[in-house]
């Protein structure tokens, strides 16, 4: 039932790009801000998760399949060691079809880098880094909990091109306590200056039970407001611009060629396997999560228990509607004539109504080569746009 | 049993003084109900009222009580709805009894609707036992309740009983007063029957159930009778009492209540204070004072999703079965769509509808602000009444509006007296009598217009009296007043929902109150919107609403895709909470912000 309906279809489907996903739940501490799963680092801990991802993935059984990405992300990947890593991405090339020039993402955090580390990683087979270096203020940094200063950061770039790193991302977040226009500007400049290969840029958003939530309130640290917040994202995006990065998704600019192909997976209705605990996997339409819990995901792996949850077959609406509301977070937004002959539906007559307000408010648009895509502008309300695409939750 | 031994009375009390649990000792201490198999406070049967703390209606209930004299009475308590917006009820209830009990806390005293309540049982020439109800709490003031019975209400504060039903103290004394200084109830058996309503409800099996009292004669099953008011007739099917369960018995004597089911079919055929009499050999005259119930608060209902409008009007006719106060009639809104025009006895029965149609009926409403019935002489001399701003005809051919007052009245600690005297004139009071009652309780009479009280009146007295001062009201007429309708305009659109009727005089402030008040609700959405205060033709407010520039751009990690997708949902979710009027999403409680203007100031 979640399979598309015809064999076209099946075979359009099958021909989507595959990725995998591991999941590393360790920081060496835990930001003020963050809502993942992840827990304080312990060495004989992480260990046994080591060992127990690398026994899930062998017993996968999707054997076999062919993957263009494999992408670490956590929690702090970079707190593995380049042999632990190694273990893990020989799990992955001996149970699944690694493409020889797939993209192979670590998340690190610039002060567990060192040059010896990202050479050992290198080694291993990761050929992107993506840095969460999230400010380049040291204020800012500080207000966040994060243990690294600017210096530290600009430095880890360094030895990561020296470890032979030429794909590398950098994390930026906005909208920071405290956080004006100006010191924005300064980041995103000093972000171009260290001239990553791609680079990210979130809104901080502060969870309600997060700690620095506690703490903004103590110390009375405000936020820009809306209006600075969202101009400050648009300067972000034509300073970018100016330095020869194309903006390509929401919230991500990359040189040409540097583009996530990873994170495109997500956009563009691909596949993906997530290992680790905590990890979510859509496959084939089929979705599942593996159990969240590092301790209960390392036990269970050790008695063979099943470690995915809540495994369901996506229905086709479903899927339609997602094509569409991850495929607009795409600059180049979703194709029309595309849509069409996969689902069958006429996005515009079905959902026009909805969308006419963003179209004549020039937040959406329908570009003369027939493919529905965002604004600038409609990116910064880009979750009031993709309402329109969400049928009536199942009660 | 003989008519001697039979003892008709009802507990006077305000709300949270402790009549409930008053009554569920009753039960315990005749034996009525053992204290395990009982519920908290059986009497209070619907669940909204248990949570509110708040009995609207509750049956009669026929306790047995054997005395210290050795005689077996029978006791039966009637309740009386403990709000103003039941005040007729209450007045029937107290019909149908010869005796009261004052219930009166020991740490709050007495306060105005209890003493509304003892005026009127005075009226009806009841004889009351007055009595001091929570002596354990450390707060408890039983002498000071006292001196308030003896100042204030103007009985022997030396006859209260001191009493905590919650600990079961002084139940026995009350028991034994009841019995000692209540009358028995006269009335010939003989003569012909005489029965007053004093409650009805719908019951799915039987029809209308009535409750009476009766005064002359016998009823008995079988009885072809006739309900003088309505002037229709029916055959008695089943009669009983409640003890508290249901009992199904032959006949009523005088002096004794029970409930009848004669194959009813509306309440509103069986209304509270209609007599009963035999259809062969009816009663001389029916019972005096009997009053059809007259909504007078009306608020418009619609559906939040417009295909929820047929459950709707099934819901507001299930309601009505059981509730011949309540009205409405279909209404349309340019804005809100199809609805209802709906009418309620009060602020409090509006809510109480509002709530269970919410949770009863899982209906999602939008309510709009509530107003009075407004009396309009157009030039042609017709009179009308208006029940809503959209009916007021147009400007040019009204000669006067009219709006009913009330006469209210306001007990409070002496402290608060100038801010209530404030408040009183701020909203177009007459003052009509300041009494000192007692050393530091003061009453407080007011003409008032009906109007400002339904706005925020309760809640501002509350406020600045620190919640000491109480309130009692009665619609007792009408005034001619210069009354204008105040538009409230969205992106240059009038929406009809959000127009009030208020005083020409207060109409600048209102409308900037109110239009600062739609900024404060209307959430930015993807354009500016302008809102905008008009009477008539002229702009007295404006206020705009700047668009939205940004949310969050929050990173899907790792692919979870339902973590997305469930916030988009929720999202989803809170837009429909909100009516779309033109392009603008207006949130439901915007269309009652006219009842929160006043709380900013």
């Amino acid at each position: 039932m979640a399979a598309p309906a015809t064999t076209a279809d099946r075979a359009a489907d099958e021909l989507m790009p595959a990725g995998l996903y591991l999941h590393i739940p360790f920081c060496e501490a835990i930001c003020h801000y963050c809502n993942f799963t992840r827990g304080v680092l312990d060495e004989a801990v992480k260990s046994a998760y080591v060992s127990a991802l690398v026994t899930d993935i062998s017993r996968a059984p999707e054997r076999g399949a062919e993957v263009e990405t494999i992408f670490l992300g956590g929690g702090t990947p970079s707190v593995l060691s380049p042999a632990e890593l190694a273990r893990i991405l020989d799990a992955c090339r001996g149970h699944f079809g690694v493409a020889h020039d797939a993209e192979v993402t670590l998340e690190a955090n610039p002060e567990s880098a060192s040059l010896e580390r990202l050479e050992g990683y290198r080694a291993a087979g990761v050929n992107r880094l993506s840095f969460g270096v999230q400010s380049l203020d040291d204020r800012e940094l500080a207000r966040l909990g994060r243990l690294h200063s600017a210096a530290r950061a600009r430095q880890a770039v360094d030895e990561a091109r020296r470890a032979g790193f030429s794909n590398i991302s950098l994390d930026l977040m906005l909208w920071l306590p405290e956080q004006r226009t100006d010191d924005w500007h300064r980041s995103v400049d000093a972000v171009i200056e260290v001239a990553p290969s791609h680079a990210s840029m979130y809104l901080l958003e502060v969870y309600p039970n997060a700690p620095l939530r506690e703490e903004m309130m103590r110390r009375q640290w405000s936020v820009a407001p809306d209006e600075e917040a969202a101009d400050m994202y648009l300067e972000g995006l034509s300073r970018f611009e100016a330095a020869g990065y194309r903006h390509y998704e929401i919230s991500n600019v990359a040189r040409p060629g540097f583009e996530s192909r990873h994170n495109r997976l997500y956009w563009t209705g691909g596949h993906w396997l997530g290992f680790g605990c905590g990890a979510h996997s859509t496959w084939h339409g089929r979705r599942w999560r593996v159990m969240p819990g590092t301790g209960d995901y390392i036990r269970a792996v050790s008695e063979s228990r099943p470690v995915r949850l809540d495994i369901r077959d996506v229905p086709p609406t479903e899927q339609l509607e997602e094509a569409l509301f991850m495929g607009l977070r795409l600059t180049e937004g979703v194709d029309l004539q595309a849509i069409r002959e996969r689902w069958g539906v006429d996005v515009l007559a079905r959902y026009g109504d909805d969308l006419a307000p963003f179209l004549e408010e020039g937040l959406v648009q329908v570009t003369t080569s027939g493919r529905l895509r965002l604004t600038r502008n409609g990116m910064l309300v880009a979750n009031e746009i993709m309402v329109a695409f969400i049928g009536d939750a199942v009660q | 049993m003989t008519q001697r031994n039979i003892r008709n009375f009802s507990i006077i009390a305000h709300i949270d003084h402790g009549k409930s649990t008053l009554a569920d000792r009753f039960l315990e201490h005749t034996g009525a109900l053992e204290a395990r198999e009982m519920e908290a406070q059986v009497l209070d049967s619907m669940d909204l009222e248990r949570e509110r703390g708040i009995t609207i209606k509750a049956h009669p209930v026929r306790l047995t009580y054997t005395a210290d004299d050795g005689q077996t009475y029978i006791l039966n308590l009637i309740d009386t709805p403990g709000h103003v917006d039941f005040g007729y009820e209450v007045t029937r209830s107290l019909s149908a009894c010869e005796g009261a009990l004052l219930l009166v806390d020991a740490s709050q005293g007495v306060e105005a609707q209890t003493l509304a309540n003892a005026y009127l049982a005075i009226d009806h020439s009841l004889e009351i036992i007055p009595v001091i109800n929570k002596i354990d709490l450390p707060s408890a003031q039983p002498e000071e309740a006292r001196r308030q019975i003896e100042e204030i209400v103007g009985l022997d504060g030396d006859t209260a009983i001191l009493a905590s039903a919650k600990e079961g103290l002084g139940v026995h004394d009350i028991l034994e007063a009841v019995v000692k200084r209540l009358p028995s109830p006269g009335g010939d058996p003989q003569a012909p029957l005489k029965a007053l309503i004093f409650d009805s409800w719908y019951d799915a099996y039987r029809g209308v159930v009535i409750v009476v009292r009766v005064l002359e004669g016998t009823i008995r099953t079988g009885t072809k009778v006739r309900l003088m008011n309505a002037a229709q007739d029916y055959e008695v099917e089943q009669l009983g009492v409640f003890t508290p369960k249901p009992v199904v018995i032959g006949a009523l004597g005088p002096g004794e209540v029970g409930f009848v089911a004669c194959g009813i079919k509306r309440v509103l055929d069986a209304q509270i204070g209609d007599t009963v009499t035999e259809t062969a050999r009816p009663t001389a005259a029916p019972f005096p004072g009997f009053k059809a119930l007259k909504p007078m608060v009306f608020a418009g209902l619609y559906p939040v999703e417009s295909h929820q409008y047929s459950e709707l009007r099934e819901a507001l006719e299930k309601l009505r079965l059981n509730d011949a106060a309540f009205f409405f009639e279909p209404e349309t809104s340019v804005a809100l769509g199809f609805g209802f025009r709906c009418g309620f006895l009060g602020l409090l029965h509006m809510e109480i509808v509002q709530e269970r149609l919410e949770r009863e009926f899982n209906m999602d409403l939008v309510t709009t602000a509530p107003g009075v019935l407004y009396r309009v002489t157009t030039t042609d001399g017709a009179v009308t009444e208006i029940d809503s701003p959209a009916k007021l005809p147009d400007v040019g051919t009204i000669a006067k509006i009219e709006e009913p007052v009330i006469t209210a009245t306001v007990l409070t600690p002496s402290e608060f007296v100038g801010p209530i005297l404030q408040l009183c004139q701020d909203k177009r009071g007459v003052q009509k009598a300041l009494e000192y009652k007692a050393s530091d309780r003061v009453l407080i009479t007011y003409e008032l217009p009906f109007n400002e009280v339904v706005l925020d009146f309760y809640d501002r007295m509350k406020t600045i009296s620190r919640g000491y001062a109480s309130l009692d009201y009665a619609v007792t007429g009408y005034w001619t007043s210069p009354l204008v309708k105040l538009d409230i305009m969205v992106n240059g659109e009038a929406v009809d929902a959000l127009s009030v009727i208020v005083h020409r005089d207060r109409a600048y402030d209102r409308g900037r109150q109110l239009a600062a008040k739609m900024r404060e609700l209307i959430p930015r959405q993807m354009f500016e919107i302008a809102i905008q205060a008009a009477i008539g033709s002229r702009i007295i407010a404006r206020e705009s609403v700047k668009a939205l520039r940004k949310n969050v751009l929050a990173k899907c990690y790792g692919g979870d895709i339902s973590r997305k997708r469930k916030l988009l949902e929720k999202q989803k979710e809170g837009k429909k909470r909100m009516k779309r009027v033109g392009r603008v999403e207006i949130p439901q409680e915007a269309f009652l912000a006219v009842l929160k203007v006043g709380e900013d100031g």
